[in-house]
């Protein structure tokens, strides 16, 4: 039976290379898929760009491909990346001049773009699509309007499809979901298509996606299992070996650390996911009830029954807007009475911002030691502390307001108790929140543009 | 009828998409899932948390892999890229529901 090996290269935006390295060099694979884009980043990206139109992509892109390309070329593995970001084209462009100085004449890069949407917002509210908020029901943009830095769908594998049939064994895209870089290759190896589409088998195609595409996070990272999972220093990335029945073994690079068990990828399985028989990606609707793990030898596990159902008609869109400042400042307390001068500073902090007349939204205290983790839920300590720190920290409108958070919390330095002790102060950090929507698929044309080194 | 703490039923893990919460409860076994399954409800959940959950509290069922998905709604501050909270993305949310006592 056919199958596909396809490993999974980075989780975010600034994760580690070399098990990446590893993984095109030992991991026997066709396929590597990279994501480095997270909510956030698209307007960290848009912003970048507004500034300077030749950047918005992920500037380590350049420097990842630099260190596998030349492996990926001589094994003949296909690279599928998302850190094309706010401007896939540039990076695209970049990928083509450094292949040209790594002499890799010939090779094709695919470009795939049609997720930005921020261009088209005001063309769109025209039609009378009103970009409903889908977590606060606010319905619509009105309010935020002047205030958008970034709007992107995510898009499907359609147009990743479309660049692999082209020959290209390079793709940059922007914001595709994350899953969509396995279910592309997935789906063009096994001439799986949305024209005459096995709802199952593209089903199974985004749950192997979704189990690999954080890569560390289901072989022992961010793990259950961390008191007994290896060498986690030189953690193994996934390989997912997936057959054309639908079924797949997931592993790991040979002989790198961490782990892959039934709890590894349960973890991942269960992991930012809302209904389970439901998970909703541009591809399809996968159903993660019905399947079967097996663990199946060491740090293998086979994935049988995947399930899945029609794509949905609607695409999900995050926009990203300018939503004011937060201003923070941490001071530490030592025993004795560690908790007592830490309660003591609060009481001072909250004085001294009446004083200044602080204007927030929102203000917050964490003991940190205590409560910043677990909020309300964490019980009162029962025995005395060897140190606690006071975490101060507002939302306001201007940037001044929160330069006053910050300001009065080091003046605990000098008027707080005995034994005060301090870092640097942290810098005021502009907000951007996001405002999630659906608009209908047909409003987001993708295309893949092929660019061949020369 | 003795009281036990869910950390000693069930691993968790949990996650973020922008204000809503997820926590994945992942019992240690077909037993276990049976008292997960009767112990762990939207209400209880929603107790437990106190004021960090604001929104519903939903409940999904996985007997295939005796596990929970539970989805909590307003729950983050307003989402990592604007709460005020430490952990902006609710990774300690799953351990921090393993406190929870349960009859067994």
């Amino acid at each position: 039976m056919k199958k596909v090996r396809i490993g999974s290269g980075s989780a975010y935006w600034g994760d580690m290379l070399d098990p990446a390295v590893e993984l095109v060099k030992n991991g026997d694979i066709g396929y590597i898929g990279f994501d480095h884009l997270a909510e956030l980043t698209m307007a960290l990206l848009q912003r970048a760009k507004t500034k300077d139109p030749t950047t918005g992509y992920i500037p380590d892109i350049i420097p990842w491909m630099k260190a596998i390309l030349p492996t990926c070329a001589e094994k003949g593995i296909t690279v599928i990346s998302n850190g094309g970001g706010a401007n896939p084209e540039a990076g695209g462009d970049e990928v083509v001049k450094l292949a040209k100085e790594l002499n890799l004449t010939g090779l094709k890069v695919g470009v795939v773009v049609g997720d930005d949407i921020f261009g088209k917002l005001d063309e769109m509210r025209a039609k009378g699509i009103k970009f409903k908020n889908m977590d606060t029901g606010e319905e619509d943009i009105d309010r935020i309007r002047d205030k958008i830095v970034a709007a992107n769908a995510y898009i499907g594998a359609d147009s990743i499809i479309e660049a692999l049939q082209e020959g290209a064994k390079v793709i940059v895209a922007g914001r595709v979901s994350d899953n969509a870089l396995y279910v592309g290759p997935l789906m063009y190896e096994f001439g799986w298509s949305f024209n005459s589409p096995d709802w199952d088998l593209i089903g199974a195609a985004i749950t192997v996606g979704h189990i690999i595409e954080c890569a560390e996070c289901c072989t022992g990272g961010m793990s259950n299992m961390w008191k007994v999972a290896p060498r986690l220093w030189d953690i193994g990335f996934p390989i997912a070996e997936v057959y054309e029945n639908g079924d797949a073994i997931i592993t790991k690079t040979p002989d790198s650390g961490g782990l892959v068990n039934q709890w590894t990828i349960k973890e991942h399985l269960i992991y930012e996911v809302h209904d389970p028989s439901n998970y909703l990606m541009p591809d399809g609707i996968a159903d993660f009830t019905a399947l079967k793990l097996e663990e199946i030898g060491k740090d293998q596990v086979r994935v049988t029954n995947m399930k899945g159902k029609q794509r949905p008609s609607e695409l999900k869109v995050c926009i990203g807007y300018r939503d004011g400042f937060i201003g923070e400042g941490q001071v530490f307390f030592p025993w004795p009475d560690a908790y007592e001068k830490a309660k003591k500073g609060a009481e001072t902090v909250r004085e001294r911002l009446k004083k200044v007349n602080l204007d927030a939204e929102e203000l917050r205290i964490d003991y940190i030691g205590v409560n910043t983790l677990h909020g309300e839920v964490a019980p009162e300590p029962t025995s005395e502390l060897n140190e606690v720190g006071l975490r101060v920290v507002a939302k306001t409108k201007t940037k001044e307001e929160a330069e006053k958070v910050r300001r009065e919390v080091t003046h605990l330095w000098t008027i707080g108790s005995v034994g005060s002790s301090f870092g640097v102060p942290l810098p005021i950090r502009p907000v951007v929140s996001l405002w999630p929507t659906l608009v209908p698929r047909e409003e987001v044309p993708t295309r893949a543009i092929i660019k061949e080194v020369r | 009828m003795k009281k036990v703490r869910l950390k000693d039923l069930a691993y968790a893990r949990s996650g973020d998409k922008g204000d809503v919460s997820n926590i994945g409860l992942m019992a240690f076994n077909k037993e276990n899932y049976e008292i997960i399954k009767r112990e762990v409800t939207p209400e209880k959940v929603k107790e437990h948390f106190k004021g960090m959950v604001k929104g519903d509290v939903k409940i999904y069922e996985m007997p295939n892999l005796d596990s929970l998905e539970i989805v909590l709604y307003n729950a983050l501050g307003g989402g990592a890229t604007r709460t005020l909270r430490l952990d902006q993305t609710g990774k300690s949310m799953g351990q921090a529901l393993l406190w929870m006592e349960v009859e067994v």
